[in-house]
């Protein structure tokens, strides 16, 4: 019933643990640790002044722009983190129908930012039916606004994830506890329900924050000449201006702000929950 | 004990119809605009399939969706078999550093892939390798990796290994417990990486726009490049075709897994 398989006698031992885990380990670091390594050596300016690049990505336009990502992220992130926490407590307590409600959030992550950025480009476009009902599109195109409503369709999946595990996670008995002493469903929710969900939230904000920083399509798409980002400023100097050396310099430095931040939250990241139930 | 089902207020009807909106309604509204009779997308009055006629008679688009398929299917199966062998590694092993180490296996995913694509593309000039096919296929192998690591982990991990001891006592060598006990075991889990890395590289197009060549080029790099000239009725039936094949392909490695 069970055919086994024959094996070549060379695999007959295991390959020792470091093996396994340097296949991996080797395969990031030569393909992207390396690769972005050479990128510091590009935004040096080894001829002349050597932290020339550096000086010109911390002025004018490319500094305004390092500062509204970090911005635009921070606006971001709260809003996301609200509304998933709200479908989370939605789909978990308030609807018989969860696996269907779940699946509606998470099935637009399969579907290319691209194509999801055109659709709310095409929701709001003059001809569109928010002009054609209320005459205007509140100022969501091309604006601010605009990329920030952009983030907020597009990462919601990754925000909601972290955050409905650990909701679902906090033991039912201590909310009925809670209802029981006489709480109420508001005070269920900001005493029992958000303090017992915080891993999930430092994940889900986390992500989202770098994610929504390094955001290239959203402001290109959604945004005003003046909601420029990081990301589009290093696509800038790379494919219009042509200088490698300033992109590399850019690179470094919206690297280096991620770097600190992941070493900072280290302990608290844990994005394996993220897609634990993709 | 029977919970009550809660009360369910106007607010909370109202906030949720918002947030499954914002969520849904791009995606229907570029899937509406496709069968306009109009030559700008708008809502249509009737079904008109047009633009669809367009779409098949372009051999540069039909260039683009075969190039799409090739780089995702070639990457994914990279990814996952990297993802096999190092997801062991992660499961079975103590190691030092582990927790730190892991985290690095996950930025292809946290970092942006503005920088991972200009990296890999200086990366790949140096060395001299071309664009088009070889840089794609190597930038989102790296691109898909951890989807594909965090899947194969997640079942491993589940994995209950004292059934590939068993094997092993009752006579097989570990390679062959391997490849009869632990592999079949993982098979669907492996399968459903390999479909969401390829989900991941299909849509791909931040770093993607500075790996393609003029002869290898994705669907999202066309997409892109045809808004840049105005968004028509041909550029949203494109991205209808792919919101179909990405759903079909999303459906299935949620029931495999």
């Amino acid at each position: 019933m069970f055919r086994s398989v024959p094996v070549v006698d060379t695999f007959r031992d295991r390959l020792p643990a470091t093996i396994h885990v340097l296949f991996g380990i080797g395969f990031i670091a030569l393909f992207l640790l390396l690769p972005i390594a050479l990128l510091v050596i590009n935004s040096l300016n080894f001829g002349g002044e050597l932290l020339e690049n550096y000086r010109i990505a911390l002025s004018d336009v490319y500094l305004r722009a390092i500062f509204n990502s970090l911005f635009i992220a921070a606006v971001t992130t709260p809003i996301l983190l609200l509304l998933a926490f709200f479908v989370s407590y939605f789909i978990i307590f308030q609807t018989e129908r969860t696996r269907l409600m779940l699946g509606l959030v998470l099935l637009p992550m399969w579907i290319a930012y691209i194509i999801r950025y055109l659709g709310i480009q095409l929701f709001l476009y003059p001809n569109g039916p928010v002009v054609s009902v209320f005459d205007t599109n509140f100022g969501l195109l091309f604006s601010t606004a605009g990329v920030v409503l952009g983030l907020v369709s597009g990462f919601l999946p990754f925000a909601v994830l972290p955050i409905y595990n650990s909701l679902s996670g906090v033991d039912r008995d201590l909310i009925d506890a809670s209802s029981v002493m006489g709480a109420t469903r508001l005070s269920t929710i900001r005493h029992v329900m958000v303090p017992l969900s915080i891993p999930g939230f430092v994940t889900a904000g986390l992500l989202v924050f770098i994610l929504s920083a390094g955001a290239f399509l959203a402001p290109d798409i959604l945004g005003g000449p003046s909601d420029l980002m990081i990301a589009n400023m290093i696509e800038r100097s790379y494919s219009e201006i042509f200088d490698i050396n300033l992109a590399a310099a850019l690179a470094v430095i919206y690297t280096g702000i991620l770097l600190t931040l992941l070493v900072a939250f280290n302990s608290y990241l844990n994005i394996g929950e993220v897609l634990s139930d993709v | 004990m029977t919970r009550p089902t809660p009360r369910i207020g106007h607010a909370t009807v109202v906030l949720a119809t918002v947030v499954y909106g914002i969520l849904l309604i791009p995606i229907l509204m570029v899937i509406a605009t496709s069968f306009t009779a109009q030559p700008f997308p708008t809502l249509p009055k009737t079904i008109d399939l047009q633009w669809y006629g367009e779409l098949m008679s372009d051999g540069q688009i039909h260039g683009t969706l075969i190039t799409s398929f090739i780089v995702a299917l070639v990457s994914s199966i990279i990814a996952a078999a990297i993802g096999i062998v190092s997801a062991f590694g992660f499961v079975r092993y103590e190691f030092p550093y582990k927790q730190t180490i892991s985290t690095a296996m996950l930025l292809p995913l946290i970092i942006s892939p503005i920088i991972t694509g200009v990296a890999i593309l200086q990366f790949t000039s140096r060395v001299g390798i071309n664009t088009g096919y070889p840089t794609l296929i190597l930038g989102h192998s790296v691109l898909v990796f951890p989807y594909a690591f965090l899947i194969i982990r997640s079942a491993l991990s589940s994995f209950d290994s004292t059934l590939e001891d068993a094997s092993v006592v009752m006579g097989a060598t570990p390679a062959a417990s391997f490849v009869n006990v632990t592999l079949p075991m993982i098979a669907p889990a492996v399968f459903s990486a390999v479909l969401v890395s390829f989900l991941v590289s299909f849509g791909e197009f931040t770093a993607t726009q500075f790996l393609v060549s003029a002869d290898a080029t994705t669907v999202p790099v066309i997409i892109y490049t045809m808004m840049r000239t105005g968004v028509t009725p041909t550029i949203t039936a494109l991205a209808t075709v792919l919101v179909v094949i990405m759903t079909l392909v999303g459906v299935i490695s949620e029931a495999v897994n």
